[in-house]
């Protein structure tokens, strides 16, 4: 047993008012649906298109918006769940760190973990924080880092913060100096 | 006060303030301070039974709770008492001595809350009053709504004359309030409180349900529905049968008959007095078993539930 | 309550620290029997009848003037190892009046607590403050109410808030933790921080730690032990420090081991709040050298037995891995194969030498 996030495949859930769903791609793996269900279940959908054209409508207006970047769609998300009233249920799917910011923003509106749904997909990647300098490594997809901050050799514990949205970093060779595992890539 | 398990308190003063309702104070006997208390916690008086032998345990909420100046109830005459309400409003005078249980909270303001929403019915202000006297200290939005019958409706406005304001509303017989309007008008983020006759809780409960609300923002106090058909309870390993009677609960059947049991809330909420069920079908009033616990029926808890069968045997 | 301060003592740099008999006697010993696994091990604390240090609320011992000296020390160097959430500012002002409450009555002799109204006196000697304040008024203490009384507290101290069938840890001190992090934990609920703990979560130590902790009320607190190994009386074994002390690990010989491995025991309490109904955990640890340990004959016997035997998930997450085959080989000599009796109770009035 780890604190590790798991992820179930998405599904609306049963009693809501409104769904919106949160994506950081286009390209949703047919994984991150439960059986029997898509893409289609979801009324309202928010995607990342990655680039400076699209123009998207964040309050009332249905089914599919596209958003210049993640960060230009969690911003406008934190206004529209500052507009909304209870009943809404909403789900994103994407990187880890992608889906744990929409939760943050969501759990700052008052949302509870019964009123979100989370599914981490694509190649691993991890936020990890530097326990000993505060230093946040971003886009580490290795079972070790260096500390951009302090240059400690890092080792991921299995400790996960949702708040933070971080994982815990520990220096991998403070007891015994150049004592480093050998470097593996992170598996899903 | 740190390891008192009872507080033996004296009446301060007893005023009824209603037909039917009672305002009481109460004090530390010996003038020390009483522990301080949350708004929405409740303590439990031991009272002289009907029949003046058998104490009755009633719990209370606190409307107001100070170390200092003591503890402020407000008692309903119940209909059918089992002589706890009707103690208070006949008999109870101000130097009356009664032990009580240290407070205890069920029934917490949510601290993530964007919002409050308290919607009481009648009695069922008490804990709400006590809300909205933190909530105001606070400064956390909120809105009250109190349901009261036609001819008490004077009787909250004047309850709640020193707590009023824009967010504090009166309405005469639940017809008169659109709860689904209401409901379905609440930010994301609100909470919602609700005390009062069971049929109302039920009622605000399945309406937040209907419009989506998940079930960690809607929160009830109930401390259980007393009374129903008498059955038989045989408890196996002390290979006795007591006859519970219609207007008295498992639980005091149980200490009646001379069994020390374990037990906290008496209002089916903290799981302390949990038996386990070897034979028949108990009827379950609690809020601590799961849905699947109860489908086992392996255990019941003694201080709310009942049992659908003519006997019930437990296994103590 | 004769108990001697001993000022001097500390915690880093040049270690001078030691027991005394009578501490080496009251030491909280963790195991009660000859082998170790995780298990749901909460009882109710301050239970009339207890001794020691399950007596009071909140022990105060020979190291409390020393301790505190240390623990200020951290919190210059890092103040955020002090951390409060805001929504939790009742339970900060629920703290200062229990451990207030708790310290005048079990220690009248040192602590004071006077009370008008809102307004109060409080009389720390060993420490040498006297403050009145006006309770519920922030700006009247010279710290944020928690923290101001933590500081006068031996050991740590979380706040956890009650909400959606879980606890939250909301804010604390971590001053002189066993490898763990409030900046990193806060926020998180019982299971996610309890995370990394091998084992008990196969067992559901944790659901039912959990339901217990939730019912724990006003008045009857609980509490636990738990224990880990220290190399040095080295207090602040943060994470955030791990490569200030990790190097120890690595430096004990049969020679030094003695003297220079510590029995870490954190006495564990849970007290209901009453204003704020959140939950406040003490984490109170004890330091004892095998050296020290081992003058009870019973425990030098119990310790080998032990870590002799205790499960490698456990060694590895508690750190014990690098020297214990060390450490297995040196209890050897305190253990003759005679049983044990049951319990953590020394089986000796005296100390041998």
């Amino acid at each position: 047993m780890t604190n590790r996030p798991r992820y179930a495949p998405l599904s609306p859930f049963a009693q809501a008012r409104a769904h919106l769903l949160l994506c950081d791609g286009a390209a949703i793996p047919d994984d991150a649906f439960a059986p029997g269900h898509g893409l289609t279940d979801f009324p309202e959908r928010w995607t990342v298109a990655g680039h400076a054209l699209v123009m998207p409508q964040p309050f009332g207006a249905p089914s599919e918006q596209r958003f210049r970047s993640a960060s230009h769609l969690l911003a406008l998300l934190r206004h529209r769940l500052a507009a909304e009233t209870m009943g809404l249920r909403i789900y994103a799917v994407g990187s880890e760190p992608f889906v744990w910011d929409v939760a943050k923003i969501a759990r700052e509106a008052g949302m509870g973990r019964e009123e979100m749904r989370l599914f981490a997909c694509g190649a691993p990647e991890r936020r990890v924080a530097c326990v000993h300098c505060r230093t946040v490594n971003p886009g580490v997809t290795t079972t070790l880092v260096t500390c951009a901050g302090c240059g400690a050799v890092l080792t991921v514990r299995d400790h996960f913060s949702r708040v933070h949205n971080t994982w815990m970093g520990v220096q991998c060779d403070a007891e015994a100096p150049g004592e480093v595992p050998p470097v593996e890539d992170l598996c899903a | 006060m740190m390891d008192n398990h009872t507080l033996t308190l004296v009446v301060a003063d007893a005023a009824l303030i209603a037909p039917g309702l009672r305002r009481v104070h109460l004090r530390a006997a010996d003038g020390a301070r009483l522990p301080p208390a949350a708004p929405g916690a409740h303590i439990t008086l031991s009272l002289p039974g009907a029949d003046g032998a058998r104490p009755l345990r009633n719990s209370y909420t606190l409307v107001s709770a100070d170390p200092e100046h003591g503890y402020e109830l407000i008692v309903r005459r119940a209909d059918r008492s089992r002589g706890g309400s009707r103690h208070i409003h006949e008999a109870l005078a101000p130097g009356d001595v009664i032990d009580a249980t240290v407070p205890h909270n069920l029934f917490a303001l949510h601290s993530q809350a964007k919002k409050h929403l308290l919607i009481g019915g009648g009695i069922g202000i008490t804990p709400l009053l006590a809300f909205v006297a933190r909530l105001r200290e606070t400064g956390a939005p909120f809105e009250l709504h109190q349901i009261a019958s036609a001819d008490e409706i004077g009787v909250f406005a004047a309850l709640l004359a020193p707590r009023a304001g824009e967010q504090v509303h009166i309405h005469g017989g639940r017809t008169s309030l659109d709860l689904p309007a209401l409901l379905a008008a609440q930010p994301l983020g609100t909470h919602v409180y609700t005390c009062g006759p069971a049929g109302l809780m039920d009622h605000v409960e399945a309406a937040a349900a209907g419009l989506g609300w998940p079930s960690s923002h809607v929160h009830r106090e109930d401390f259980g529905a007393a009374g129903g058909e008498p059955f038989v309870l045989r408890l196996a390993a002390s290979d006795i049968e007591i006859a519970v009677a219609g207007d008295q609960t498992m639980l005091e059947a149980i200490e009646a008959a001379g069994i020390d049991t374990p037990s906290l809330c008496r209002g089916g909420a903290c799981g302390v007095c949990i038996l386990p069920v070897r034979q028949g079908e108990p009827e379950h009033r609690d809020h601590f078993l799961s849905e699947a616990e109860r489908a086992q029926g392996c255990h019941v808890m003694p201080c709310v539930s009942r049992s659908r069968s003519a006997l019930l045997v437990l296994d103590i | 309550m004769a108990t001697r301060f001993k000022p001097d003592e500390t915690f880093r740099d040049d270690f001078r620290y030691g027991n005394s008999e009578t501490a080496i006697l009251r030491f909280p010993f963790p195991f009660g029997e000859d082998a170790y696994m995780y298990g749901v091990n909460m009882e109710p604390h301050t239970r009339p009848g207890s001794a020691g240090v399950f007596a009071v609320g909140f022990d105060v011992d020979e190291h409390y003037v020393a301790e505190c000296a240390e623990r200020a020390k951290v919190l210059a160097l890092e103040p955020g190892r002090c951390l409060v959430l805001p929504h939790m500012r009742e339970a900060e002002w629920d703290t200062l009046e229990l451990i207030m409450e708790s310290l005048a009555a079990d220690y009248p002799d040192q602590f004071t607590l006077e009370r008008d109204g809102l307004d109060w006196t409080w009389t720390n000697r060993p420490l040498g403050i006297h403050h009145t304040f006006r309770f519920g008024d922030a700006t009247t203490l010279p710290h944020p109410p928690f923290e101001y009384i933590v500081r006068q507290a031996q050991g740590d101290f979380t706040l956890q808030d009650q909400r959606d069938g879980t606890l939250y840890i909301d804010g604390g001190v971590a001053t002189v933790p066993a490898d763990w992090s409030l900046a990193f934990d806060v926020g998180m609920t019982f299971h996610e921080w309890h995370g990394p703990v091998p084992l008990a979560h196969q067992a559901g130590v944790f659901d039912r730690a959990l339901q217990y902790l939730m019912r724990v009320r006003y008045g009857h607190p609980a509490r636990r032990l738990n224990w880990t190994m220290t190399i040095n009386p080295r207090l602040d074994t943060s994470p955030e420090n791990y490569p200030l002390w990790g190097p120890d690990r690595a430096s004990l010989t049969a020679e030094t081991i003695g003297d220079r491995l510590f029995l870490r025991v954190e006495l564990q309490s849970f007290f209901r709040l009453p204003r704020s109904n959140a939950l406040l955990f003490g984490i109170r640890t004890y330091l004892a050298s095998l050296n020290e340990l081992t003058r009870v004959p019973k425990w030098g016997r119990r310790l080998h037995r032990v870590m002799r035997d205790l499960h490698p998930d456990i060694a590895e997450y508690k750190g014990l891995t690098r020297y214990r085959e060390l450490l297995v080989a040196y209890l050897a000599q305190f253990d003759d194969g005679a049983p044990t009796a049951p319990g953590i109770t020394p089986d000796c009035a005296a100390l041998s030498d």
